[in-house]
């Protein structure tokens, strides 16, 4: 009972289907704390599917899910697609991850003082400090994706879901952001699962890689990565 | 290597469109267009008399120069109550607005606040701009305010459609992320989709007002103020025609210039919402 506790996220013969194709099925999967997971497959494979179930946007086709049931749990995703607001300023996109922690009259007129100042050295740290008044909509691509994992880092979640989270960024930017979200779930005795295709980031960040298989919903594996490959 | 490219040219042959697709929604309403226009013209009669025309336009047009400048003054005078009643009147429609257009958007309200509230929003727009003048001359009597009132209620009735309608074309992802993020409706909407929409929803506010410069300069023809009161003036008396024309070459002045830099700011700030301004 105290190990079911323990575990961020448990799922138990967990299957979808995207029309009558099954992605997958019987995924038996249990995320303990401090813990990073890459989710790895070609596209197309379910990946961003699986994300989606976890976070609760799809129902699953059958088995069960569950979740630590305490009050300061919580699970939040860097969408693929960004979903910034565009016409808003960089550090207004950024504040914004940490509205769910705050009332609709407490942001009313703008963001508490020490909401912003941790956002600013979030923004410091990813190089977007210096367009903090511009707007969203005038970044480059690698620069949106950076602002999108600020704020969902800003929302300081249990469970972190990443899509993609450094698809469009250079490999350095790539191994910073990835080295940022591991140190701040770490730090907070949170997990992160993280959809990448690259293997040399799988072999340098992942405790774990979960590797869904694209013809055969059930051939899933589940593997350790073991630490002496880490740099 | 040539089998294969016929084959393939068969095949994207086979996908182009036929004849028929043409007659879509756009399609057939277009030819409805065409057959009620030419369908109508029979019916369109002129006095029937042998006027000569052109004769009759170039002695008008003569009256209107050269133009009497000597008015000048006091026609300034008349645009810039003009241009105050505008501004006035499109300020408080902008707030009025922006409470009624969340009634009005679908993506924010329940159905039963939004179909009366559409509703409304229809019977004030269905009344024309110079209706609503005659209507708040008689309520507060021949001035200024009568004109504010007016173009308040009547740019309300566009501005709130407008408004709601940007908000419901406005992209909602930002929205739906922040949402999944813990941000409570208000939250969402404030820091998600409103900074989307407040670019469209601000070029909409500087065309109403370059709208109701226009809207103002001839209401004042019923007695609410501005410079269509000029208009009336000089139009009624004899040998006023060159007098007119002054008050018409400022009316064509402001509003060109309105016009121009209207446009010159909605285009930038759509560009920069889209990214395309660096």
């Amino acid at each position: 009972m105290m190990e079911a506790e323990s575990k961020l996220l448990r799922t138990e013969k967990l299957g979808l289907k995207l029309g009558k194709r099954w992605l997958f099925r019987s995924l038996d999967l249990s995320v303990p704390p401090g813990c990073f997971v890459a989710v790895t497959g070609p596209s197309g494979v379910g990946k961003t599917s699986l994300l989606r179930l976890l976070a609760g946007d799809l129902p699953p086709d059958e088995g069960f899910m569950s979740f630590p049931e305490n009050k300061k749990f919580g699970i939040s995703t860097i969408f693929q697609d960004l979903l910034l607001a565009n016409g808003a300023s960089v550090l207004t996109n950024a504040l914004s991850g940490c509205l769910g922690r705050h009332s609709d009259l407490s942001t009313l007129f703008g963001f508490p003082h020490s909401e912003k100042e941790a956002c600013l050295v979030m923004l410091e740290a990813f190089g977007l400090s210096n367009k903090s008044r511009q707007w969203a909509s005038i970044l480059s691509r690698g620069e949106r994706q950076r602002l999108a994992i600020c704020r969902t880092l800003l929302a300081g979640p249990t469970l972190l879901l990443a899509d993609e989270p450094v698809a469009s960024l250079d490999p350095e930017w790539g191994n910073r952001s990835l080295e940022f979200i591991k140190s701040t779930q770490l730090e907070m005795g949170g997990s992160a699962l993280c959809s990448l295709h690259d293997e040399a980031q799988v072999q340098r960040f992942a405790d774990y890689a979960l590797r869904l298989h694209p013809e055969s919903p059930e051939a899933w594996v589940w593997e350790k990565i073991s630490s002496e490959k880490k740099q | 290597m040539g089998m294969g490219k016929n084959l393939l040219r068969e095949k994207a042959m086979k996908t182009l469109v036929p004849w028929h697709s043409r007659f879509d929604l756009m399609g057939i309403t277009f030819l409805l267009f065409l057959a009620g226009a030419i369908g109508s013209l029979p019916s369109i009669e002129g006095s029937g008399r042998n006027l000569d025309y052109l004769g009759n336009l170039a002695r008008f047009a003569e009256q209107f120069f050269p133009p009497d400048w000597s008015i000048l003054g006091q026609t300034l005078d008349g645009l810039m109550e003009t241009i105050q009643i505008a501004l006035v009147s499109t300020f408080l429609a902008i707030a009025l607005s922006f409470v009624i257009s969340l009634g009005a958007s679908r993506n924010v309200s329940p159905p039963w606040v939004l179909w009366p509230t559409r509703m409304a929003l229809n019977v004030i727009r269905t009344i024309p701009s110079l209706l609503w003048a005659l209507l708040c001359v008689v309520l507060v009597g021949s001035n200024s305010l009568a004109g504010v009132i007016a173009l308040t209620f009547y740019s309300t009735g566009y501005l709130a459609k407008f408004f709601s309608e940007t908000f419901e074309s406005t992209d909602p992802s930002a929205q739906k992320a922040l949402k999944s993020l813990g941000a409570g409706p208000v939250q969402a909407f404030q820091y998600g989709l409103w900074p989307n929409a407040r670019p469209i929803v601000w070029s909409h506010c500087l065309w109403m007002l370059e709208y109701n410069v226009r809207s103002a300069s001839i209401i004042g023809y019923v007695g609410a103020g501005g410079i269509g009161l000029h208009l009336k003036l000089y139009a009624e008396s004899a040998n006023s025609w060159n007098k007119f024309s002054v008050v018409l070459l400022c009316i064509l002045a402001i509003v060109t210039l309105l016009d121009f830099t209207g446009e010159r700011i909605r285009q930038s700030l759509r560009d920069k919402l889209e990214g395309k301004q660096i």
